[in-house]
């Protein structure tokens, strides 16, 4: 429409006004929009306890970095699928996350064996994958570029409970397993629980693996039973950790030392056993007590954050990966895969979790794992010497000998 | 290896029949449902998760004895059994079996959701009865008896259910022949409402027990499905006291298997005896409809 006198603005000129006026507005939005980090979790499915602190861990970590501004000016966001516990539906996750949702950055899932599966995806698409919560060394010796590693290997998740049950003298050891990567990793990899014990001379009399998901442990028991171990290591998740305690009493099963790995740090191991998670040891990435940088400060901001929930290291991994690749970025001023991947192999950093610092191939070096036992309702870290807050308490009485 | 001594065979025995007997009643309601309905009932071990999930809340609020939910647990099945097949179920029993697996396998995924939604996938567990029974060197979990006998019990009351009553009869009758029972004047359904509410009952009633011998969450209802799957096809489809002897068959083949091989290899051990089973015999060790 055209006025007749005075300015004469055409339909033409109208429009391009407007948008003249509007790009700069329309363009600053585009710059507000957030960084988008793609990611699976088990959110449901054998690994729910687990993934789901991890991915409380995610949220504080996202933010505290918003609250601080941010990274590269721009807000962080989660875009976040749940993976079931599945490798192969992690596997599909991350392809939609990175060639759907077009995702700027993604961060690891929950298990070693989701993180093996999706490792060839972010590889694939050079996006770096900081993995806080994989374990398991042959997936970072696979000549991948773009993979690090955040946790201690598994393969010495039962370090301490061997070199204990060594300096007390004892002689044999059963070791039991969930037969996926991790505990499996953790057994009988090089280097893994069955070398560290044989290097200590302790003999190993029985070793066997139980499937996924398996609830009736009674076979298995008994054989350990007829054994006679005088340590049992169990490599396990949460589940099979509840599972196979609670039929060590019922079969009267009573080694002088009985270790779990992943779950047995779990405030909820305790709440389902009650007395009868006493004596147990675990083994733990990290625990509150741990001095690490801002470690308390993240505790309680948890535990204001999310009264009530269950917390472990796997929350305190999940927020230090995230502070990981968000450290990252901000060092590499960009979100270009290589830029960052370079980096993070530079960085000698401490985290929450304790310190972080990776070989060529994304391999851990800094990080320490510290074992406790659960003593009073309460896990005290009994190893390594120069962490530990208390004395163990050994042995483990039979069953029928407890209050 | 470790080698097996008399009291490890025992031990394992043990196990596998207390495991067997569980099996055994839960089985029996899914091979009424196919019995009397040709209906695959892919949601069996989702009403089994619902009866835990029963017993487990109202022993979180009123404490107690948790094995008096038993009743209410199946009752509250029996309802919501009847309702399903009031509602949706029906709409199946006279097409092909394909159409019965969708629909039960649908209604299986919404209940799982619905109870992860409601209930999170934390595992819960009923903290009533650890520690076993020792005799000699065998073991008797205490949760595990205690759950066998009652589902003993249940098992004997549902056999002279269909054995003894009338209605029990009815149903079986049902079973044989629908157009014939409905000359008969047997009111088809109201057998179908009732044969699927006494069969998620079932369900539940092993659930309840279930949910104090292991810890529970919303997905644990699948390897139940399976296993009664297995169970039916072990002890032909239709047969109920194949039912019976199918869970402790799979009960025992388990326990042993794990004991003279290894655990891991037990799952498969399970699957092969189907597998041989369907091929010799694929109307099950007792028979029954193909």
């Amino acid at each position: 429409m055209s006025s007749t006198t005075g300015l004469r603005i055409t339909r033409l000129s109208a429009l391009a006004l407007a948008v003249g006026l509007l790009l700069p507005l329309g363009g600053s939005a585009l710059a507000q929009q957030p960084i988008k980090i793609g990611a699976s979790l088990s959110l449901t499915g054998t690994y729910a306890k687990l993934g789901n602190n991890q991915h409380r861990g995610y949220q504080l970590c996202a933010k505290h970095v918003n609250e601080k501004g941010g990274a590269l000016g721009r807000k962080i966001e989660f875009v976040l699928y749940d993976d079931r516990s599945d490798p192969q539906t992690g596997v599909r996750l991350y392809e939609k996350l990175i060639t759907q949702d077009k995702v700027d950055l993604v961060m690891g899932p929950y298990s070693s064996a989701i993180t093996e599966a999706v490792a060839n995806v972010n590889e694939r698409y050079k996006m770096p994958m900081v993995a806080p919560m994989a374990a398991t060394t042959s997936i970072f010796k696979k000549g991948r570029k773009f993979i690090f590693m955040v946790q201690s290997p598994a393969e010495v998740y039962l370090e301490g409970l061997i070199d204990v049950a060594a300096k007390r003298g004892l002689k044999t050891v059963a070791f039991v397993y969930e037969d996926t990567l991790f505990p499996k990793a953790t057994v009988v990899a090089p280097g893994g629980s069955v070398d560290l014990a044989k290097k200590k001379g302790i003999e190993v009399v029985f070793v066997e693996a139980y499937p996924k998901g398996n609830t009736d442990f009674s076979a298995i028991l008994t054989k350990i039973r007829a054994a006679n171990p005088d340590v049992l290591g169990a490599a396990t998740y949460f589940d099979d950790a509840v599972a196979i305690t609670r039929q060590m009493k019922e079969l009267n099963v009573n080694p002088k030392m009985y270790g779990v790995t992943v779950g047995g740090d779990l405030p909820k191991f305790y709440e389902l056993l009650g007395k009868n998670a006493e004596f147990v040891y675990g083994a733990t990435q990290w625990e509150e007590v741990l001095p690490y940088p801002g470690s308390k400060e993240f505790t309680a901001a948890h535990h204001k954050e999310f009264p009530g929930a269950d917390f472990s290291y796997h929350t305190a991994g999940g927020y230090a990966g995230c502070q990981i690749l968000v450290e990252a970025v901000k060092r590499a001023g960009s979100l270009d895969g290589e830029k960052i991947r370079s980096e993070i192999l530079k960085m000698d950093f401490d985290t929450v979790y304790g310190g972080f610092k990776v070989e060529e191939d994304g391999f851990q070096v800094s990080h320490k794992m510290v074992m406790f036992q659960w003593q009073g309702g309460k896990k005290v870290i009994v190893w390594p010497e120069n962490l530990a807050e208390g004395k163990i308490r050994f042995p483990t009485p039979p069953w029928d000998k407890r209050e | 290896m470790t080698t097996v001594t008399g009291s490890m065979l025992a031990q394992v025995v043990v196990s596998g029949l207390l495991a067997g007997g569980l099996y055994a009643m839960v089985a029996l309601g899914l091979a009424l449902i196919f019995g009397v309905m040709r209906v695959i009932n892919i949601a069996h071990g989702t009403l089994l998760m619902l009866g835990a999930y029963t017993t487990y809340w109202w022993f979180a609020y009123l404490g107690g004895n948790p094995y008096l939910s038993l009743p209410a647990a199946m009752g509250l099945l029996f309802l919501g059994g009847a309702l399903l097949q009031w509602f949706l179920v029906h709409r199946v029993v006279d097409a092909p079996e394909l159409s019965s697996l969708l629909l039960t396998f649908g209604i299986s995924i919404s209940l799982v959701n619905m109870a992860q939604l409601a209930w999170t996938s934390d595992l819960r567990s009923v903290e009533f009865l650890t520690g076993s029974y020792l005799l000699g060197p065998v073991a008797f979990s205490k949760s595990r008896l205690v759950g066998f006998a009652f589902a003993l019990a249940i098992t004997v009351l549902a056999f002279l259910f269909l054995g003894r009553t009338k209605l029990g009869k009815a149903i079986r009758a049902t079973a044989q022949s629908r157009e014939v029972a409905m000359v008969c004047g047997i009111n088809v359904g109201r057998i179908h409402l009732l044969t699927f509410g006494v069969a998620s009952a079932l369900a539940a009633a092993g659930g309840s027990l279930v949910s104090v011998i292991v810890a529970i969450q919303p997905e644990m209802g699948q390897v139940w499905t399976f296993k009664s799957f297995l169970v039916i096809v072990l002890g032909g489809a239709g047969n109920y006291p194949g039912a019976l002897l199918g869970g402790l068959l799979l009960g025992l083949v388990e326990q042993l298997a794990s004991l003279l091989l290894t655990t891991q290899v037990s799952e498969a051990i399970a699957y092969l005896l189907l597998v041989i089973v369907l091929l010799v015999r694929p109307t099950g060790l007792l028979g029954g409809r193909t």
